[in-house]
């Protein structure tokens, strides 16, 4: 059943630790190893680590690369860094999705510029090829190659508040990666030809793209490496990270802890319909308090067309019950109005008094037992204020839920990295 | 795993006769690890009585919203009322922490139990 699947370098290390495997993508992969809820709260108040190899990996290069990834990618690269929307150079990274000509997305990715001419684009598991062949075909008589690196590189991602401590015991020279490394920004190389290989390097050498970035809503790094040195990599980082109780992650945490920081799963919130009208404008080229496009991109007149477009709204329980989030349908006074996309559980999170808190919010009230909120993401005919409560209902159970703009409080992923020292 | 004084339905609940008339039932060893975190049980109330293969109950894991099915016909003397604030006890140790519902058999056993050792070679075809 499973012979044509593919395996990370990790599968034999996650086997020989108790992971439970699970197909996804075209990959086996750990969906938790002893609890999948102790792996979520580890994010969240020490470190996890996880095993992103199945993300697919796409070099994007050449005199017109910047020019293919402007037509083909949803953020304005003249203008999508920080808050003063400054334009994308070397080291920097941003989020953003692939759209094709109905303005559907094919996928979401982060781009990275590696230098001119030369882009680095993470995208999802099993996407590496549709995306590239995408690219290719939009590239038409342009300059520009793009190439898949999946095979051939190692990913390790490490998040939550300990992670900066446990990475800088690994690293040969940490105050100087650290040094001006905001969210969304990397440092060095994986591959050791490359000039910026010797930017970031572990104890023995081993150079890494280290880009401080990820998709839990905690602060962390995402860490690509040959894939050889990919073992290598996770075990030190657990034999570094054992007294800030580091724990190994799998994908069910991920779930969780991406739906409590408001991220889409690609093919499950976002996906082939109209991307528009979701909690995710900043994915889009919006100029600022204006609903005007900043540039032309593949997709746009789809997008300005669409005037009958579903709303993706985000969703927060009263407890820590969910639906089956398949069959689930969403009522409001009594109509059906839509279907669900993603319901999970964020362990973290409580409700008291009306306020979301989390384990981590330094101002949740004494004694305040935390046991976990249902929450994710609808897809529905009327746009719905925050506040207003709706539904859930599948063949189970009935569930009242409160559409919000966030999820988990006092999130950690924007803190500046020397406030975790 | 699978202790050999209680007996096992195919759909992995487990009863374990006490010898007096009364069982306990629950979720086996196999059903726990299958679901991962068990973070609410929801429970029928003292009174009801179900015939073998009725729902009584829910699990919920990280994963999924799980029915139990009575595996024998009885009637609810006492609900594990621990699991409210514990439902971790269902994955810690299912066949005492953990058990879910106390009954009055009505009846014989289920006649389509599984012995132990029976149960663990139905929960190996199964893994294949």
């Amino acid at each position: 059943m499973s012979s044509a699947k593919k395996q990370t370098p990790l599968f034999d290390w996650h086997k020989a630790h108790g992971a439970n495997i699970v197909e996804f993508g075209d990959y086996m992969m750990p969906i938790w190893y002893a609890s999948a809820r102790n792996e979520h709260l580890a994010v969240v108040s020490q470190a996890g680590l996880f095993d992103t190899s199945h993300m697919a990996t796409l070099r994007v290069f050449g005199k017109d690369a910047y020019e293919l990834l402007q037509w083909c990618f949803t953020r304005n690269l003249d203008s999508c860094v920080g808050k003063d929307n400054a334009p994308l150079t070397e080291g920097k990274c941003v989020y953003g999705a692939i759209l094709n000509e109905q303005g559907h997305a094919i996928d979401d990715c982060l781009v990275y510029k590696i230098q001119d001419g030369e882009y680095m684009v993470e995208v999802n598991a099993s996407q590496g090829g549709p995306v590239a062949k995408h690219l290719a075909e939009q590239a038409k008589g342009r300059d520009v190659r793009v190439v898949d690196l999946t095979d051939q590189i190692g990913k390790i991602d490490i998040q939550g508040p300990a992670s900066v401590k446990i990475m800088a015991k690994l690293l040969k020279n940490p105050d100087q990666v650290f040094d001006k490394l905001p969210y969304f920004s990397a440092k060095g190389h994986f591959d050791p030809a490359s000039p910026l290989a010797a930017q970031v390097q572990l104890l023995d050498g081993t150079p890494m793209l280290l880009s401080r970035s990820g998709y839990t809503g905690e602060v962390g790094f995402e860490l690509f490496v040959e894939r050889v040195h990919t073992v290598k990599l996770w075990e030190a980082l657990m034999a570094a990270g054992q007294e800030q109780g580091l724990t190994p992650c799998g994908l069910a945490a991920r779930d969780s802890l991406r739906t409590g920081a408001v991220l889409p799963l690609s093919h499950q919130d976002i996906g082939p319909w109209i991307f528009t009208r979701h909690p995710w404008p900043f994915a889009l080229p919006l100029a600022a308090g204006s609903e005007g496009f900043t540039k032309d991109f593949l997709g746009r007149a789809a997008l300005e067309r669409a005037t009958d477009a579903p709303y993706t709204l985000t969703f927060v329980g009263h407890d820590l019950r969910k639906v089956d989030g398949h069959e689930a349908k969403v009522f409001h006074n009594g109509q059906e109005i839509g279907t669900i996309l993603t319901c999970a559980t964020d362990m973290a999170i409580g409700r008291h008094e009306g306020r979301i808190y989390s384990i981590a919010s330094p101002d949740k009230p004494e004694g305040l037992v935390i046991k976990g909120l249902c929450c994710g993401f609808m897809k529905v005919k009327a746009k719905l204020e925050p506040g207003t409560t709706v539904e859930l209902r599948d063949a189970k159970r009935a569930i009242p839920v409160v559409i919000e703009t966030d999820v988990r409080p006092d999130r950690t992923a924007r803190k500046a990295l020397k406030s975790f020292f | 795993m699978y202790p050999a004084d209680c007996k096992y339905a195919k759909n992995h609940e487990f009863v374990k006769p006490l010898g007096d008339g009364t069982a306990l039932v629950g979720i086996s060893q196999y059903a726990q690890e299958a679901l991962g975190d068990v973070v609410f049980v929801q429970l029928p109330e003292v009174g009801a009585s179900f015939a073998a293969g009725d729902e009584f109950g829910t699990v919920e894991s990280v994963k999924t919203v799980s029915e139990c099915y009575m595996p024998t016909a009885g009637e609810v003397l006492e609900v594990n009322s621990e699991l409210e604030a514990h439902p971790e006890f269902v994955n810690e140790d299912p066949y005492t922490k953990g058990w879910m519902v106390k009954i009055k058999l009505t009846g014989a056993l289920n006649p389509e139990l599984l012995d132990a050792a029976a149960y663990e070679a139905h929960v190996a075809s199964e893994a294949h």
